[in-house]
């Protein structure tokens, strides 16, 4: 073997090596990337429905109100799925952007629970507190928009509760209570004052 | 419930004179609690750099490797020696692995950022004050008839508290140092301005021949230091409350009022039937793990309510009202145990502070519950405390609100869900300090912040009778 012939073989071996390590960098950032996206995959699949006439009640940042507005969704009978579907659009508003009230990409609403007719328990994804901004007023208008949309189209529900993945969590983001139960006449005054 | 709370607290209060060290750089000032092991002090590692830049520590078996922006340094278990980029250095004491927290000898702290960063560290030993890059607030004195203007080249926003002849400026996250030396002065007026360091802060203490009071002007930098409008004005409410038993002490108390025990006396007619003095609880919101909301990139919301907090505490001194604050330091305080504070000490008033950066002025909140009257001497359920308080913290609101709007500040006021107003059995609000304009650094500005403390204080020294009237 040549001298010249050596040095090439050398090269290419050293090359053939940076080049695996570099893929293997790439692969490693890559995976790390993945995790770290937020999981946008559908919570369930949706439930077929005639398309019904709901009110959403939209939060909005500036200037710190919430305003009825008509929508149109697909709603199942069933009335914890027929919330369920509600609340998904609420929250696909926010979700979008620009939105009057941003929420991070995978917040959403897992499920609706009714119990005893007059108590709705809502359980949201982690995307929903983890990613949600802090701040009283923020926060606020977050629960406001929420149970006052779920109580004006579910009639006869009077509490709502709101669970973060399956739990009780202490605060939404560091200022609004969740592990108390909302009481819709108290709602209602906040309403009044945000108007 | 309440009651209940009163004997499981005593050990809740958070300590102030827990050991510190603060670190000011160029751009970012901040602080760090230290950890006595072996009789030595010692801090984490990572925590020390995390504000500098981007920092990440793994652990490899007894080796805690850590990688900051491109530099990779090591250490062992027990091992007084480290490695960074491949030198070593010796610790003056071993380096200790707890979990996965790395934690250095507090004095070889200044030797790994020399090596890490590419500048210059100058470490005050002895007040626990480490200045990167050259950072440090210098100030000059001026002594005029009408007072003493303390110039710094930079804003500064210290925490200010009053007694008779003597005030004091604790600088925490300022990088105030001292000049070479302070002239000696002989005025009718001040007779006498020292500088110290201590516990990772810097103290500037000016005494006085008369009750003094500090103002701020130049948009932060000059203190202005001036006679007290009267003598009366010094002592608290502690001494000068009318309703309290123990207010014939001749003497004035200081300014800064001490928590009231919290576990209670044995329960007689006489504990029940006499009303507790008149103080106002401060809680300055969210502190050390819990950041609150980021509010720029460099600014959180927990060292905004602090410096607020502060504020409306000198502010309430200078009107002869106590306060207590739920926290004067960077610590952590569980929010239900704010309230179970504010219940113990058997306060007047509670004010949550908080900072945001959205909208404009300031947002008044009282809580989201609806009025109730309990039987007088029975429990109160701990959700709901705040029921039977409520339209005293309205009434209150309401008088804040008023006071705003006559200092040209915009104001709002609101119920709203926040942790932990229903569980406080007093008068409670919060306030939402919003910047004063696009700029939202301006939350954290000296001026402004002290016109709204000023406009708070006045509101509780107006709502006082009314709060009063239904304690």
């Amino acid at each position: 073997m040549t001298r010249a012939l050596a040095v090439a073989t050398a090269l290419l071996l050293a090359a053939v090596l940076a080049m695996g390590v570099y893929l293997h960098i790439l692969r490693g950032n890559e995976r790390e990337r993945a995790q770290n996206l937020p999981d946008s995959r559908p919570i369930s699949a949706p439930v077929p429905g005639p398309p019904s006439h709901v009110i959403l009640y939209l939060a909005y940042d500036d200037p710190g109100a919430v305003r009825a507005r008509d929508a149109t969704v697909p709603l199942p009978a069933d009335p914890a799925q027929r919330g369920r579907e509600i609340l998904h659009a609420l929250l696909g508003e926010y979700v979008k952007r620009p939105s009057s009230h941003e929420l991070p990409a995978g917040a959403d609403v897992k499920d609706v629970f009714l119990v005893n007719g007059n108590t709705a328990v809502v359980d949201t994804t982690p995307a929903f507190a983890e990613g949600h901004r802090s701040g009283i007023l923020v926060e606020t208008l977050t629960v406001a928009s929420l149970v006052k949309t779920l109580t004006a189209n579910l009639p006869g529900v009077t509490r709502v509760k709101i669970l973060v993945d399956g739990k009780e969590r202490e605060t939404l983001a560091g200022h609004a209570d969740l592990e108390c139960f909302y009481d819709v006449v108290a709602v209602e005054q906040l309403l009044q004052q945000l108007q | 419930m309440v009651a209940v709370l009163l004997f499981v607290l005593p050990a809740s209060a958070p300590s102030a004179e827990q050991k510190q060290l603060s670190i000011y750089g160029p751009r970012v000032s901040y602080s760090l609690p230290v950890s006595e092991r072996n009789g030595q002090d010692y801090v984490a590692l990572l925590e020390a750099l995390e504000p500098l830049g981007s920092v990440s520590a793994s652990v490899e078996g007894q080796k805690w490797k850590l990688r900051f922006k491109k530099l990779e340094a090591e250490f062992r278990r027990n091992s007084p020696v480290g490695k960074i980029a491949g030198q070593k250095f010796g610790l003056p004491a071993p380096f200790l692995l707890e979990g996965d927290r790395g934690l250095v000898p507090l004095r070889v702290l200044p030797t790994i950022l020399g090596l890490m960063l590419p500048t210059r560290t100058d470490y005050h030993e002895a007040g626990r004050r480490l200045f990167l890059g050259g950072a440090g607030t210098r100030f000059t004195t001026d002594l005029r008839e009408a007072g003493l203007s303390l110039n710094f080249s930079a804003p500064v926003n210290p925490q200010i508290s009053t007694e008779p002849g003597k005030l004091k400026m604790t600088f925490t996250r300022d990088p105030v140092v001292s000049n070479a030396s302070i002239p000696r002065l002989e005025n009718p007026l001040v007779s006498s301005v020292t500088f110290s360091e201590n516990n990772g802060r810097a103290e500037l203490v000016v005494l006085g021949r008369t009750p003094l009071l500090a103002k701020f002007a130049a948009a932060g930098k000059t203190i202005e230091i001036v006679p007290a409008p009267g003598e009366a004005r010094q002592s608290t409410a502690l001494t000068t409350a009318p309703s309290t038993p123990a207010s014939a002490a001749p003497t004035p108390a200081p300014a800064t009022v001490e928590v009231p025990p919290i576990v209670p006396a044995p329960p007689t007619v006489q504990s029940l039937t006499v009303k507790p003095p008149f103080v106002v609880m401060l809680d300055a919101g969210h502190g050390g793990d819990d950041r609150g909301a980021l509010l720029s990139e460099t600014l959180e919301e927990k060292a905004v309510t602090l410096a607020f907090a502060r504020r409306l505490r000198s502010e309430l001194q200078n009107r002869g009202i106590g306060s207590v604050m739920s926290r004067d330091a960077d610590v952590t305080v569980p929010v239900e145990q704010r309230a179970a504070m504010a219940d113990a000490a058997r306060v007047a008033i509670f004010v949550s502070v908080h900072a945001a950066s959205q909208g404009r002025g300031v947002r008044v909140y009282t809580a989201m519950i609806n009025s109730l009257t309990s039987k007088p001497g029975g429990f109160l359920p701990w959700d709901t405390v705040q029921a039977d308080y409520v339209l005293s913290s309205r009434a209150l609101a309401d008088v804040v609100k008023a006071e705003l709007g006559k200092h040209e500040i915009p104001n709002s006021e609101l119920a709203a869900p926040l942790k932990p107003l229903n569980n406080v059995a007093a008068a409670a609000i919060a306030i939402e300090v919003a910047p004063s304009g696009e700029d939202v650094a301006s939350v954290n500005a000296g001026v402004y912040q002290q016109r709204i403390a000023a406009a708070l204080a006045e509101a509780i020294v107006v709502g006082r009778s009314r709060v009063e009237a239904q304690r």
